[in-house]
């Protein structure tokens, strides 16, 4: 036996399993890639320019959009007058930035983003049918081409009566009913389900394993009212009361997610982690700890814990599932998140309501059950790497 | 089981009262609206400029309204009167002392001319000492009604027999005002669920009439998914490996990352609309033809069998991968236990060894979850009902949050709790029919 593998430690061998499972892997692989992506969102599908060079001085409005995050830091807003824009919003837009310098070829320029539309933004005054105005009048003459969004061989003034669906090649996957650009608000609302599943398995995993140790290991008349408490409110209808609780205050991911975890995401860790501490107390590591002078809180968490974590780990992709769903359906009710934050669920209730609007529900849906799936890929891998269960069969 | 349906109730009560704009401040904002509306009339009417405090409503307008919603006692103690442990008032009258006043009993019907309602006199009369006695006369009718069982209502001076009564005085407003309830135990535990806001009818009604509903899709699916996922998985275990196991595991998998309503969406798209076929297939909204009454017997069974087809699949999906891989994984695992061994070195049959000994044992924690799906089937799932417009008690739930109707919410709650006791019990007879070390003594 080689040296290397007899100091692997349990990790390392861990990781390796994991690895060894290829779907899961790359799976993590390509969802991790695919949230750093949407993340960096702002810079690549934005409707504010990524550099701006206007008499000399040069803005970067995209990237004040992306860190506009950060605390302290504040999107400014670019007026249009600045930029010599003449429109009717004070705000300068930046498409029509694009247009008008090139036509100008004064040596202003503007780069936009790879992906020029915004999430949030209201393109329902572009649905209007498209025309090149080519003696830059500023109105429609009979003869310049058009873009016949509603195919009746006429330039309509106002948008077509049916949202693009993606088919006319307008926008990548068409717009929603208030005008937003399907395509990015499913990037969008990948990177919000991820990071709200991700917040709420992550404050569900800390309560429960700190709920979970102080209820076994201390037990008695703490763990009596402790387990009552969870058999209450694992009795509650859960999104029910969500609903409830979400009708009259304006959620945001935040709000959503702390609820979340209040209502459901510690019970099921808490009780897991309950039962290993009762088991794994009465071991004889932990008398030996506590017999040499060990504080409790010590025994409890570097001593117990590490031995009682491994099976938790590999709940985690279904806790992350369960959270995603959660999200999905309390939108899809609409009593999730406001619009006009992103979300699958909103989406998916658009269609729910008129069904001609096919491309609200087979594109969210898809984007859904893909990420779904590799998901589940990932749960396989993780539970091969952490708790290889050989099945033998006679016969 | 007991205190989990009390701690449930109450948490939930408590939550639900806490929260603004429930259906007191509804009313207040009614009542405020149609003033808006009646001022509005008047200023265009009259041109008046006598605006007096505008929209505010009266202190004694909002007492009343208080009083009304059962606001003036404390959240612990409606909560008791919601269950049925402290007295409810059921009636409230502000009476003159030492004036009769009619008080009906109840409505009988409509009469020749018009409605026949059974009434009596009720009379606070003050005493010399100041204490008020509460009298009340025989029950009549005003007018004849068919029975002849009641008799004519006198005149209140010219009755001569006054007797004790059920109303109570609830306080004196002064020198000749008295308020007077009558309370009554009415709550969840002497079967009354309350009554609904917006409907205005009785919860447990309301919820009756949706119940074979909700319950029909509820159980069909139910039985459907076990008739379906036991067979797969113990095909699936049998056949581990082999090329079915992995085509039905990626089905099962799809199964199981897809949301019951998108599903439900989805064959909605396929079948009852054109993008896919020329003409819908299947209806897409509703529990039954809305020609139902016309129809011939045939014609009511294909009927109701297009309905209901798509949402008994979605129900079926919801609980179709965990059952599959749960009954795989439990017979794989009861297929490797020594006891498997044991029978087949005593010679038996294989198809004796998987059905007697290894499928019985697994079936167990299938039985287990028994309770807590008949719970999720029949308490209606407002996500099926909202995406098929089935009117049973999940989208009445899912409409009651949206309205704020509270007696629906608790109701639901309630019915939710008992269905999911019922469940267990279930469970646990399954439990005691599959293994036999289990025994009720």
């Amino acid at each position: 036996m080689k040296n290397s593998e007899l100091s692997e430690s349990i990790f390392q061998k861990r990781l390796k399993r994991f690895k060894s499972m290829k779907r899961g892997y790359y799976s993590l692989i390509i969802l991790g890639v695919f949230y750093i992506i949407s993340l960096l969102g702002p810079l690549w599908m934005n409707n504010k320019a990524l550099v701006v060079r206007y008499e000399n001085n040069y803005y970067f409005p995209a990237i004040m959009d992306f860190i506009d995050f950060i605390p302290g830091i504040n999107y400014p807003l670019y007026e249009a007058k600045k930029f010599n824009q003449n429109i009717n919003s004070i705000e300068v837009d930046f498409r029509l930035l694009d247009k008008q310098y090139e036509k100008e070829n004064k040596g202003n320029f503007v780069i936009m983003p790879f992906y020029p539309y915004h999430p949030h933004e209201d393109l329902k005054d572009e649905l209007d049918e498209e025309y090149d105005d080519i003696n830059n009048n500023g109105i429609f003459d009979i003869g310049e081409s058009f873009i016949d969004e509603n195919g009746n061989g006429q330039w309509n003034e106002n948008y077509p009566p049916t949202l693009p669906n993606g088919l006319s090649g307008r926008y990548l996957l068409g717009t929603d009913n208030t005008g937003r650009d399907v395509f990015t608000r499913l990037i969008d609302g990948y990177k919000i389900s991820i990071t709200f599943a991700i917040i709420v398995t992550t404050l569900s995993y800390i309560i429960g394993v700190i709920m979970g140790a102080l209820l076994g290991f201390y037990a008695g008349k703490f763990d009596l009212f402790g387990v009552r408490l969870m058999e209450i409110f694992s009795a509650i209808p859960f999104l029910f009361i969500m609903m409830i609780l979400a009708s009259f205050m304006k959620p945001n991911i935040i709000i959503l997610a702390t609820l979340s975890v209040f209502l459901k995401g510690w019970i099921g860790i808490t009780y897991f982690i309950r039962g290993e501490f009762y088991r794994e107390k009465a071991k004889d590591y932990v008398s030996a700890a506590v017999s040499l002078g060990t504080t409790n809180w010590k025994v409890m968490f570097k001593h117990i814990l590490p031995n009682a974590l491994t099976p938790i780990i590999t709940f985690a992709p279904f806790s992350i599932i369960g959270d995603i769903f959660t999200l999905v359906s309390l939108d899809f009710l609409g009593y999730g998140l406001r619009p006009p934050t992103s979300s699958w669920g909103n989406l998916l209730n658009q269609a729910s309501e008129n069904l001609d609007n096919w491309h609200l529900l087979i594109f969210p849906f898809i984007v859904l059950t893909l990420t779904i799936f590799m998901i589940t890929f990932i749960s396989e891998a993780v539970r091969e790497a952490f708790d290889p269960r050989v099945y033998s069969r006679l016969k | 089981m007991i205190p989990t349906f009390f701690g449930t109730t109450l948490l939930v009560f408590m939550i639900l009262q806490s929260v603004p704009s429930g259906p007191f401040e509804q009313a207040v904002l009614q009542i405020k609206m149609s003033k808006m509306y009646s001022a509005e009339a008047q200023t265009m009417a009259a041109s008046s400029t006598d605006d007096k405090g505008g929209m505010e409503l009266s202190d004694e307008v909002l007492e009343k309204l208080r009083m009304q919603f059962g606001l003036d006692k404390s959240v612990w103690t409606r909560y008791f009167i919601w269950l049925g442990l402290a007295k409810k008032e059921i009636k409230y009258k502000e009476a003159e002392i030492d004036v009769p006043f009619r008080e009906t009993i109840k409505v009988l019907g409509q009469g020749e001319y018009v409605p026949v309602s059974l009434q009596r006199w009720v009379l606070a009369y003050e005493e010399e000492n100041g204490d008020i006695t509460l009298l009340a006369s025989q029950s009549g009718t005003d007018f004849k009604w068919k029975t002849e069982e009641y008799g004519i209502l006198p005149n209140a001076y010219e009755i001569e027999e006054w007797n004790e009564t059920n109303w109570t005085i609830k306080k004196r407003l002064n020198s000749n005002k008295v308020a007077l309830i009558i309370t009554k135990r009415q709550g969840v535990l002497n079967g009354h669920l309350g009554e609904s806001t917006k409907h205005n009818e009785d919860v447990g009604t309301l919820i009756w009439e949706r119940l074979h509903i909700s319950a029909f899709l509820g159980i069909t699916g139910f039985v459907l998914s076990y008739l379906i996922c036991i067979p797969l998985g113990i095909i699936k275990a049998l056949r581990h490996g082999s090329k079915f196991d992995v085509i039905s595991s990626a089905i099962v998998f799809i199964g199981y990352s897809i949301p019951a309503y998108a599903f439900g969406l989805i064959m909605l798209l396929i079948f009852s609309t054109t993008t896919v076929f020329d003409a819908p297939i299947l209806p897409s909204r509703g529990w039954r033809p809305e020609d139902w009454e016309q129809l011939t017997l045939i014609g009511q069974f294909i009927g109701q069998l297009k309905h209901a087809f798509l949402p008994t699949l979605c129900y079926v999906i919801t609980s179709f991968a965990t059952l599959t891989v749960l009954m795989k994984n439990s017979l794989m695992e009861n297929l490797s236990q020594d006891y498997v061994r044991t029978a087949f070195a005593k010679g038996l049959s294989e198809k004796r060894v998987i059905i007697y000994h290894a499928v019985r044992n697994s079936l167990i924690p299938i039985a287990t979850g028994i309770g807590g799906i008949i719970g999720i089937f029949l308490g209606g799932s407002y996500f099926i009902e909202k995406v098929f417009g089935i009117d049973g008690i999940g989208l009445l739930t899912f409409k009651a949050i949206g309205t704020r109707d509270y007696g629906i919410i608790m109701g639901f709650l309630v019915i939710g709790t008992l269905i999911r006791l019922i469940g267990n019990l279930i469970s646990d007879l399954c439990y005691a029919v599959i293994d036999p070390r289990i025994r009720f003594k």
